[in-house]
């Protein structure tokens, strides 16, 4: 059991405490997911858990035993493992058996006992194959697995993960969670530090914090019901959203396909939904269209040189090359990107989308085949490539981490100044820019940019390329790792750009981002596998060879269908389906024939 | 067109899989060769000391199944080090060197103890490309830090952290990559911000002044990436007290004699290279 008596902790040098006065009791076998926005202070109080940030005496109790003191910290992390966020981060050997065993080496356990116990912990995780293998070559799935194995292989009672499934690509993170679920079910205590509700709806008990304080303590259902999750900097689960708007009880954790047949029986059954969206999912961003905006005019998708922001013919990269190391990155990738286009890249990790955005904004250069940014060939000696590289700048994932400014009015300048601004024209760019991103030009100019928040640096990083004024802009996985409220945030700021007539490429592992965009690049281990509308690649084009997951609603109007609605094609977002059920309730007359099944055992069936 | 990529001056890794007698050795016996081909090799004053010694490497080679080919390739980046010793050695004459002239262009002359000093250094240089590049091609990344530890395990009943050094060789190969990723990737953020960095035009003082202001996120980034290391580490354990090893070090039976020869072998070529001078 773990119990929390009223713990603070503030950072030597930080002017708020990082956790106020935290209570908390933690059963032996509880699946409890510790929620809050980015800073909340979730990952101080799983730290202080174990010791690696050392609390008051007293404050923590994990099986009697405190962190406080060095003997017992030692003890806790016997039966106390931790997992997490970044998976390369938490690999020390450079052999996969070996850096499983690493645990055990420190615990002094008999090489004999190590063996069994590392061969069993690798089956467990999947592993066992990749056993020999160098750490490095593992995709970043793997390596999660690979430490979820290297905490497993301790035989912990309890095991804390720390936002361990936000750096990995979706087939990466179902597997980590089906995992947690298994290991709450075999009686381990699992904490899962989240912000991601449909993630949280997995546990059995979610505790939110906010500002370092205990905000919320109760089971998911509780917590969804009491609403007003922006304050908190959250969204409620997509299918818990759909379900409210479409007038249907919401029901915690609910697959989008078994959501759907439900809203078709309840269609059938008298529902008339309005074709509104009156609690979005996701709180709308400053200039947020209410899902996908049919009305907008879809750039046309051609690819004449004249016409294209960005074109690759054959291109070819790797890495390495010449070397025994080579890494074929890109393989033969033709692509025409329309101007003014917004173009979702999506793919495993692995599939190319970084070394893809890298060619399109000249920071790469194919080996083979050519790139063409608004007509300029990027390998030709005679490209001017600064100039070229600010007209299409790529913003790197984690943009934050190349920040190196002290204060955010002269990070957000560097690129105008590089352009040749000065004087007053500067100070009007940056002031834009600013203002754009959400950060008041006259309070932000002068804050050193170590004292932001998370969201608010991602936000700043997106300024800084902003004020070059470029004519299109390059995002690798804007949104990643960002809480749901900064994170939609930031797409609203990415989409607005987009619909000024701006091209904007993005890479993310979310197909609901994805589905918002004009164009869906789709990528397999480097090759181009579709470039089509949302419409057409999460509907009649869908092909799960890509390894990817359909958007919630389409999966959701799939659901629908096999209960035996006629909906028409290409729904990819809850508010297209939403419209789609609303017409199919005004249509009452003709639904009998055209939209809903003659026999009510049809849609039995599907469900 | 060159692409940014600062892992390719990476030359870790250049393990090349093999079953050989030199592979099978055990991390310290390697390290032992190494410093007994090496330490030699540069103090030593005698050319056909140096010649055996490049003979030795050879022989190794031969026996790992390695082609002297590929371990030479690293020797190319320093030739042009070679290429300006060798000229200074011609330029400037040696102090009562009364050797034969060879050939005489004005005041500079070449001569017969000029030639063989060239020759001499550049065997030398070979020969210490060779052990070193043979050393890369038959160990492992995790041996290397393995090796480290073996060697000084000897001391650690006086005290001495043999186990941490070991670690920190192992954490410092992993963080080679994690740094240089992290310098590409601060690198390209500001390269798409119109930094000079990657693009063609510009002198090398133009060049390294692009480079400063990387200095500060990357020493930023670097020790964050070690932090969350450190933490990952200390979940699992670390530093709580006596550990054990999963990893066998092999060598067999013959890894004693084979130790006590590397150790024979460098006495036998110090004593050699200080007498036949």
């Amino acid at each position: 059991m773990i119990e929390i008596r009223s713990l603070s902790h503030t950072y030597s040098g930080a002017s708020s405490p990082a956790l106020v006065d935290v209570d908390l009791r933690i059963e032996d076998g509880e699946y409890l997911a510790v929620a809050g926005a980015n800073g909340s202070g979730k990952s101080t109080l799983i730290r202080c858990l174990n010791g690696l940030v050392v609390p008051p005496a007293g404050a923590v109790a994990v099986d009697g035993l405190d962190p406080s003191r060095p003997e017992e910290r030692r003890s806790i992390r016997r039966i106390l493992a931790l997992v997490f966020q970044n998976p390369p981060d938490q690999i020390v050997a450079s052999v996969v058996e070996e850096d499983t065993a690493f645990g055990l080496e420190n615990l002094g356990v008999p090489r004999a006992e190590m063996v069994e116990r590392v061969r069993a912990a690798l089956e467990e995780m999947g592993l066992a194959r990749e056993s020999a293998s160098p750490t490095r070559f593992l995709s970043a799935g793997q390596q999660q697995r690979l430490a979820v194995a290297g905490a497993l292989v301790l035989g912990p009672k309890h095991l804390a993960f720390d936002e361990a499934t936000s750096m990995i690509d979706p087939a990466g993170r179902s597997e980590i969670l089906d995992r947690m679920d298994a290991l709450a079910a075999s009686g381990a205590t699992v904490i899962h530090v989240t912000h991601d509700m449909d993630e949280a709806a997995r546990a059995r008990r979610v505790v939110v914090l906010s500002e370092g304080r205990v905000a919320f303590d109760g089971t998911p259902e509780e917590l969804f019901r009491r609403g007003n999750l922006a304050a908190l900097g959250l969204a409620p689960p997509r299918s818990w959203s759909l379900a409210r708007a479409l007038g249907l009880p919401p029901v915690v954790g609910e697959r989008p396909g078994d959501l759907g047949r439900r809203a078709a029986r309840a269609l059938r059954d008298g529902m008339r939904p309005e074709p509104l969206d009156p609690e979005p999912a996701i709180p709308p961003g400053p200039d947020r269209p209410a899902g996908a905006d049919p009305e907008r005019e879809s750039p046309p998708l051609v690819s004449g040189s004249e016409v294209s922001a960005f074109r690759a013919d054959r291109a070819g990269l790797s890495y390495l090359s010449g070397t025994p190391q080579e890494r074929r990155a890109l393989t033969d990738i033709d692509l025409g990107i329309p101007r003014g286009g917004r173009v979702a890249l999506v793919g495993a990790t692995g599939s190319g989308k970084s070394s893809l955005l890298q060619l399109l904004s000249a920071l790469a250069f194919p080996q083979k085949g050519r790139v063409l940014s608004f007509g300029i060939d990027t390998s030709d000696p005679k490209t001017d490539l600064r100039a070229l590289r600010m007209r299409t700048p790529l913003s790197v994932q984690r943009p934050e981490s190349a920040l190196f400014e002290y204060y955010a009015g002269d990070e957000v300048s560097f690129g105008p100044r590089n352009q040749g601004l000065s004087g007053s024209a500067l100070v009007a760019r940056v002031r834009s820019a600013l203002e754009a991103v959400g950060l008041p030009f006259d309070e932000f100019r002068d804050r050193p940019v170590r004292s932001l928040s998370g969201g608010q640096k991602r936000r700043l990083a997106l300024a800084s390329v902003l004020a070059m004024e470029p004519e299109a802009l390059l995002l690798d996985e804007p949104g990643s790792a960002l809480d749901p409220v900064s994170r939609e945030r930031l797409m609203g700021l990415v989409y607005s750009y987009g619909r000024k007539g701006g091209t904007v490429v993005f890479a993310t592992h979310s197909m609901e981002e994805a589905a918002r965009a004009d164009l869906v690049v789709v990528l397999a281990e480097g090759r181009l596998r579709a470039a089509e509308t949302p419409a057409y690649i999460f509907g009649a084009g869908w092909d799960p060879s890509w390894g990817l997951a359909r958007p919630f609603g389409a999966r959701a109007a799939e659901g629908a269908r096999e209960a035996g609605l006629v909906l028409p094609e290409g729904i990819v977002d809850e508010a297209g389906l939403i419209r789609a059920l609303a017409d199919l309730g005004r249509g009452a007359p003709s639904r009998a024939s055209a939209g809903l099944p003659a026999s009510r055992t049809a849609g039995e069936a599907g469900a | 067109m060159k692409n940014i990529e600062f892992l390719r001056n990476v030359s870790i890794g250049m393990y090349v899989e093999g079953d050989s007698p030199v592979h099978r050795l055990s991390p310290a016996a390697k390290y032992l060769w190494l410093l007994a081909l090496i330490l030699p090799a540069s103090f030593s004053g005698s050319a056909p000391v140096v010649g055996i010694l490049a003979a030795a490497c050879l022989g190794f080679a031969l026996l790992a199944r390695i082609r002297p080919r590929t371990l030479l390739r690293g020797f190319l980046p320093v030739l042009p080090l070679v290429g300006l010793a060798a000229f200074l050695q011609v330029v400037f004459t040696w102090p009562q060197d009364r050797s034969a002239v060879l050939l005489a262009a004005g005041p500079v002359s070449l001569t017969v103890r000029e030639v063989l000093a060239v020759l001499a250094m550049a065997l030398r240089f070979a020969t210490l490309m060779l052990a070193l590049g043979l050393f890369t091609s038959v160990i492992t990344e995790g041996d290397t830090a393995r090796g480290v530890e073996d060697l000084f395990a000897p001391l650690e009943r006086f005290g001495f952290p043999a186990r941490g050094l070991g670690l920190t060789v192992a954490v410092a190969f992993r963080f080679i990559p994690i740094v240089a990723g992290e310098l590409e990737a601060i690198v390209k953020a500001q390269a798409a911000r119109g930094a000079d960095l990657g693009s063609r035009k510009g002198g090398p003082i133009r060049k390294a002044r692009a480079y400063l202001p990387l200095l500060v996120p990357v020493t930023i980034r670097a020790l964050e990436r070690a932090e969350a290391l450190a933490e990952a580490m200390e979940a699992r354990g670390w530093s709580s007290g006596p550990r054990t090893r999963y990893a066998v070090s092999g060598g067999g039976r013959w890894d004693v004699p084979v130790k006590l020869g590397a150790l024979a072998f460098a006495a036998a070529a110090l004593w050699a290279g200080a007498v036949f001078r």
